[in-house]
């Protein structure tokens, strides 16, 4: 693509009613950015669709979204269609961040029903990006708990949710390093796999009175369920392509899961 | 079915679901919600099992109250109903079928064919297809509201209306 963004129409005759074609240019820079945060922090296409009109329609102009995973693109218009912006925007890595979502569906609303202008819009953006996450040993600790409970829903013992819970944080610690030194995410998430289950493994294979268990149940910390769930909700919603790219890369984690849990039954002779 | 170890699960389902909703980062305000979903549909999960539902369906009754609950609960605290509903369905997600058809595939891939192959065989197709269902009607469930009142917005629909 030579250019990304290319404006069309009387940008030279001047002001005209309404918007001017800076003003759309500048909007349809601040609808992408919405659109590329809402598709990385894990929304359906349905929801990054109606979120982006639900603004356009505050500002009266109408747009056009293209949404795929990696990247989006828009074409935006007046109502008289004196001026056109189009433009693409790349997406970042994907990591599902529902305060995100919960925030821009939020402030979407408060656009349409406040008369929100677009210097406020901005701001609004830069103080959700900004917002932090929770701490990291919170995280560490309430994953851990979380995997211990599916140890104990899928009928493990007291003893069976303690390795699980060390399992999985061990797991999970290491997803994280990894994740931070910029390793493939897929790979990040095999590191994560092999280590919880070589951790429930080793238990398994020298500890007492394990059961098979917490094995199984010490790598359900990485189940790819945003993915998966957004890739059927897609599918049933009439957006074919976006939900198949999204079950491939659901699969592409369970493979990776799966390797690491091979990896470490190969390395104890499971 | 005993109702104290009915509760205890649910209390674990609960937790499960907690946990992986500060893995998401959803808003503080909504994780007490999240904890009672996920504990109310893995609650009747399990009833739905015990009555003879078979565990794609039992999943699919689990998930569709997650689904109407997440309605409910977009209204009052403020946010998407799939902050409240995502997170509150990963507990039912079918994990150990998936791990046992993960095993069956590594024992069909080895270096013999022993006797059992047949046996093996059939039981890595039932869990895998069972993993294939439970996770299509766990998003079918939760997406079940939305499908049904035909709206944009979970702001537009009103569960009174909809109770009669």
């Amino acid at each position: 693509m030579p250019n990304n963004s290319v404006e069309n129409g009387a940008t030279a005759t001047g002001e005209a009613m309404g918007h001017s074609g800076r003003d759309i240019k500048e909007l349809g820079k601040t609808l992408l950015q919405i659109g590329t945060l809402l598709m990385t922090s894990g929304a359906n296409s349905r929801r990054i669709r109606t979120t982006i009109d639900r603004i356009s329609e505050a500002f009266e102009v109408s747009t056009e979204l293209l949404i795929t995973h990696r990247a989006l693109m828009i074409t935006i218009h007046d109502s008289d269609e004196d001026y056109h912006h189009s433009s693409l925007k790349r997406t970042s890595p994907h990591g599902v961040n529902f305060r995100m979502l919960s925030g821009i569906s939020r402030m979407s609303w408060r656009v349409l029903d406040e008369g929100w202008s677009l210097r406020q819009i901005n701001e609004e953006v830069g103080r959700l990006v900004a917002l932090p996450h929770y701490h990291r040993l919170v995280i560490l600790l309430m994953v851990s708990l979380a995997g211990a409970s599916f140890c104990r829903l899928f009928g493990g013992s007291w003893l069976d949710m303690l390795v699980t819970f060390g399992a999985t944080f061990g797991g999970l610690f290491i997803r994280q390093e990894t994740v931070k030194r910029n390793f493939n995410p897929y790979l990040c998430i095999f590191f994560g796999a092999f280590v919880a289950s070589l951790i429930a493994g080793g238990f398994l294979k020298f500890g007492e009175g394990i059961s098979e268990h917490a094995l199984a149940t010490s790598v359900l910390f990485l189940v790819p369920g945003v993915p998966l769930i957004n890739s059927f909700s897609d599918l049933i919603d009439g957006n074919i392509m976006n939900g198949i790219v999204r079950s491939v890369n659901g699969l592409m984690i369970s493979f990776a899961i799966a390797l690491g849990l091979l990896l470490a039954m190969l390395v104890f002779q499971l | 079915m005993e109702y104290l170890s009915l509760i205890e699960k649910g209390i674990w389902f609960g937790l499960a679901a907690i946990g992986f909703a500060i893995l998401f980062n959803v808003p503080t305000r909504t994780i007490l919600v999240i904890w009672f979903m996920g504990a109310l549909g893995g609650i009747t999960k399990l009833i739905c099992m015990h009555i003879g539902f078979g565990v794609v369906m039992s999943s699919f009754a689990g998930a569709g109250l997650i689904g109407f609950l997440s309605i409910w609960a977009a209204h009052s605290k403020h946010s998407p109903p799939m902050i409240f509903a995502i997170p509150s369905v990963i507990p039912m997600v079918p994990g150990a079928f998936a791990y046992r058809m993960m095993l069956g595939l590594i024992k069909l891939a080895g270096d013999q064919i022993g006797e059992d192959y047949d046996t093996i065989v059939a039981e890595t197709i039932n869990n895998g297809l069972k993993a294939i269902f439970i996770l299509m009607s766990l998003a079918f469930g939760v997406a079940l509201p939305m499908l049904l009142t035909r709206k944009e917005s979970a702001k537009d629909i009103r569960l009174k209306k909809i109770m009669g």
